[in-house]
């Protein structure tokens, strides 16, 4: 059981790596971000729950905030981009090409 | 056995789920997914017993993150009305590295023996409560001026620049000059 | 009496003398007063002198040999050390310089009494530093404290001949003495680093298969530092320093460091039979060479330095032939007697304020204890019988023809009949000679000038007499017996001062001047000088032409070299950073995937 939670925390990650990956548009690349840190949740609270201890859920909590933060600051960052360039597009966005 | 079926509508679900998160050509569209995902990930804690989290999950999650993304989508549209373009970039190449991940993830998971298990029984809300304000106090505390941090640098990030300094006409010399865009969405 | 140790009293001798030179460099009000400068420096000296005799009581007494070592550096192959090494060799040289330096440093109240303060002490400050040098340049314990020593007298030398370093000659003459001494020393700095490489050590008494190289470039630095031809160029002009200096430095002790190298080194030039001939030959040389140009001077220093030259070169001859005795006593005696000499025409000069001896002239009568002491030196210089020099040249000479060096041998008889020539000459003429206008008013020193003089002329005088006991100390024997080679030596001795007395007291045979026409030239050309100049010039240049080329064609171009393979590869590596977000994430997870490859293949 415990392992097969932990696959689908796996198997979670590997999709938002794979939106990560395939997105232009830099909200979604944002969802995906979020998938990939709720797979991490779930791995978290999978091993609290085996171990028996609170620390799983604390750190599930923490890293809820965490993400809760990140996503408010790459919303920003997004809308920053989108009013400089009118589009809210990765691609376009390579003035840091060496 | 009960446990298993309840694991696989739960599993199924999620992973259908995320991958029409990913998938999805309309980004209104893959956000609604995104909080089915998540409204599945706070059932999905309810059965590893951890009853606050999912209640916090759907409250943080399913509730204020979804709201922020919509608004970012709609705060980004160019023109009303069009739907947000959203093509994908080389999808193959991404699903190998994704499938790649995924095949060392699960390598990783049936090679590596678990620890012996604790002892069995949930987590209440109030061990939790506890937890955070002896064994992890400082990292609550940090997490807090983390909190307001963010809420400065997103302010001050995402604000308008139109309100110069009085006095202080034209740019100055050598600053990068960025395309100013005023509130209609056309460029200065 | 104290009662202090052997050791102790070494210490006292090296420890008081860098004392004074510290203090007077230190706190200059003291140095800028002149007079109380010479009080600290001459106490240093006394004190030096006081230990320095006791030292060689108690080894005229059989006392046993002191080593005492502190450890310095940890050298690659083992321990390099400082310290202090008292045999018979060490103590009497101990005292030589002792006796030399504190009467060089009495006259000098008297001679430079007319100097300005500040230099007065200045020049006092700089004699309780060689004073400090030379003796730890003696009690060296290996060969590199030696070296160590002997690069600080070079130092002092360098800075007591630029005593006047306002006058451009000696300011030059400083220098080139620095040079010149410095390309010699040279040699014995590479001698070290064979010798280190080959033993791992430092020692004098090493046996290596390396000897006649270290011991040929050991002789290079005597060459340079004892004046040997064709380094002697720079005694002549050293001479620009006051006269007590070139007593003390030029003439009895530093001059001397070069012959005390060899003796210290005796065993390993033991093991040298080449390096022996080559200072056989260059020593013998020298001698007859520079007692040659020593006759056409009119300068009486310069006739006193390049006597110096030739003496040193019988000093060197002898070690060469392996007449370690004779070449060690001949430093002792010439030590004492050339010193008496310097510090007499340092006298003379004083009271007529020349250095030229025409200028002088029957100064005996106005200046006797001056004049009477400088004949006593004189004689000694000559080999007259009886004084001190007959004896230590008559073991030179004995020592030379032991090993059938017929060649030098016989140049060394003529140079013998040369010096007796010359000294007769200056004393002829400047002493017993008619009266010059510029000795009108001519009159003897005060009693710090007289009183070193007749300490110097006691060993000057009697030294001969105690060759038995000197011997002694350094672990020979010595039997006085006048053999063919000595009664030779001292006929054409006598022949000499006769001939110089036939010809500047009587005026006779004035056509043998001519004969030295050739000398006094070569001797004013200054070929030799200009020999070393252009070499040295053309050497440098073409020595700086192939670095030049070697920075500009090989190292510029490495340089370079790097620099585009910098660029280069810069250019290509830029292309990495595309700017483009997904790229960056590719590289992460590939880099993921990377770690996991390796960590699957290689667990734990």
């Amino acid at each position: 059981m415990m392992q097969a939670w932990l696959i689908l925390a796996a198997a979670l990650f590997s999709l938002g790596l794979f939106g990560l990956l395939t997105r232009r548009n830099a909200v979604g690349i944002l969802l995906s971000v979020e998938l990939m840190a709720n797979a991490v949740n779930v791995v978290l609270v999978a091993f609290g729950r085996w171990h028996g201890v609170a620390d799983g859920q604390v750190f599930a909590l923490f890293t809820t905030a965490i993400t809760v933060a990140e996503a408010a600051i790459g919303l920003a960052l997004v809308i920053l981009l989108y009013r400089q360039r009118q589009d809210v597009l990765v691609d376009a966005a390579t003035e840091m090409r060496g | 056995m009960m446990a298993w079926i309840a694991f696989g509508i739960v599993a199924a679900t999620l992973l259908v789920g995320a991958f029409r998160v990913v998938t999805a050509r309309n980004l209104v569209h893959a956000v609604l997914w995104l909080g089915l995902t998540l409204a599945m990930t706070a059932a999905g804690y309810v059965l590893l017993e951890a009853t606050f989290l999912a209640v916090m999950q759907l409250l943080l999650y399913t509730g204020g993150v979804l709201t922020l993304m919509l608004f970012g989508i709609m705060l980004t549209r160019r023109v009303e009305g069009v739907e947000v373009p959203n093509e994908a970039a080389n999808r193959p190449r991404a699903a190998a590295l994704a499938l790649g991940v995924f095949a060392l993830f699960t390598w990783a998971i049936l090679n590596t023996p678990l620890p012996p298990a604790g002892p069995g029984g949930a987590v209440t809300a109030q061990q939790i409560g506890h937890s955070f304000l002896t064994d992890h106090l400082l990292a609550f505390e940090l997490l807090s001026v983390l909190l307001l941090a963010v809420m400065v640098g997103a302010i001050a990030i995402a604000r308008t620049r139109d309100h110069a300094p009085a006095g202080q006409g034209g740019h100055r010399p050598g600053r990068r000059v960025l395309p100013k865009v005023n509130q209609k969405g056309g460029a200065a | 009496m104290l009662e202090l140790t052997p050791l102790q009293w070494a210490q006292l001798a090296l420890w008081v003398p860098l004392l004074s030179a510290v203090v007077l460099a230190a706190v200059w009000p003291l140095r800028k007063a002149g007079g109380p400068a010479a009080g600290v420096s001459l106490v240093a000296a006394t004190v030096n002198l006081a230990a320095a005799a006791v030292l060689l009581f108690g080894w005229l007494n059989g006392a046993e040999d002191v080593r005492h070592t502190a450890p310095w550096l940890i050298g690659g192959q083992g321990l390099i050390e400082l310290g202090v090494h008292l045999d018979g060799v060490s103590v009497s040289m101990l005292l030589v310089v002792a006796v030399v330096a504190w009467g060089v440093q009495v006259f000098s109240l008297g001679y430079l009494a007319d100097e300005p303060k500040a230099g007065f002490g200045r020049y006092y400050t700089w004699q309780s530093l060689f004073l400090f040098s030379m003796n730890s340049l003696v009690l060296a314990p290996n060969l590199l404290q030696l070296f160590l020593g002997w690069e600080l007298v070079g130092l002092c030398s360098y800075l007591l001949i630029g005593y006047w370093f306002t006058k451009p000659s000696a300011a030059k003459a400083a220098l080139k003495a620095f040079w010149v001494t410095k390309f010699a020393d040279m040699g014995l700095l590479l001698g070290l680093i064979v010798l280190y490489t080959h033993t791992g050590g430092f020692e004098w008494t090493a046996t290596t298969t390396a000897a006649t190289t270290v011991t040929l470039l050991f002789f290079l630095a005597v060459m340079g530092k004892s004046a040997q031809f064709p380094l002697h160029i720079w005694l002549p002009d050293a001479m620009e320093g006051p006269t007590p200096v070139s007593a003390l430095l030029h003439a009895a002790t530093m001059v001397a460091a070069g012959v005390f190298l060899v003796v210290r080194a005796a065993p390993l030039f033991a093991q040298a039979p080449l390096t022996g001939e080559v200072m056989t030959w260059i020593g013998a040389f020298t001698a007859l060479f520079a007692a040659s140009i020593a006759v056409v001077q009119t300068d009486i220093k310069k006739v006193l330095a390049y006597s110096t030259c030739s003496q040193l070169g019988y000093m060197v001859a002898a070690l060469g032939s392996g007449a370690v005795l004779g070449g060690y006593f001949h430093l002792t005696t010439h030590a004492f007697f050339k010193a008496l000499l310097f510090l007499a025409a340092g006298g003379l000069i004083h009271a007529v304020h020349s250095n030229e001896i025409s200028h002088m002239g029957g100064l005996l009568k106005k200046l006797p204890v001056t004049g009477w002491t400088f004949i006593i030196g004189a004689l000694a210089l000559a080999g007259f019988p009886g004084f001190s020099g007959f004896f230590s040249k008559d073991l030179i000479l004995e020592g030379v023809a032991h090993q059938g060096q017929w060649v030098p041998l016989a140049m060394l008889l003529v140079g013998a009949f040369l010096t007796a020539f010359y000294m007769g000459r200056v004393v002829f003429i400047a002493l017993l000679g008619a009266p010059s206008e510029h000795a009108a008013h001519a009159h003897e020193g005060g009693g710090s000038m007289k009183l070193p003089l007749l300490v110097l002329a006691v060993p000057a005088l009697a030294l001969g007499f105690f060759a038995g006991p000197v011997a002694g100390l350094w672990g020979h024997e010595y039997h006085f017996h006048l053999g063919w080679v000595g009664l030779t030596a001292s006929a054409l001795g006598l022949a000499g001062i006769g001939l110089s007395w036939v010809m500047f007291a009587k005026g006779g045979a004035q056509g043998l001047l001519a004969a030295f026409a050739p000398v006094g030239a070569l001797a004013r050309s200054g070929a030799v000088d200009r020999l070393w100049a252009t070499g040295y010039r053309q050497g440098l240049q073409v020595l700086g032409g192939a670095i030049a080329w070697l920075d500009r064609y090989v190292i510029d171009a490495l340089m370079n070299l790097i620099g585009y393979l910098s660029l280069a590869l810069g250019d290509r590596l830029r292309a990495v950073q595309t700017g483009n977000v997904r790229d960056y994430v590719y590289a992460v997870v590939a880099g993921l995937l990377l770690l996991g490859a390796w960590g699957a293949m290689f667990p734990g």
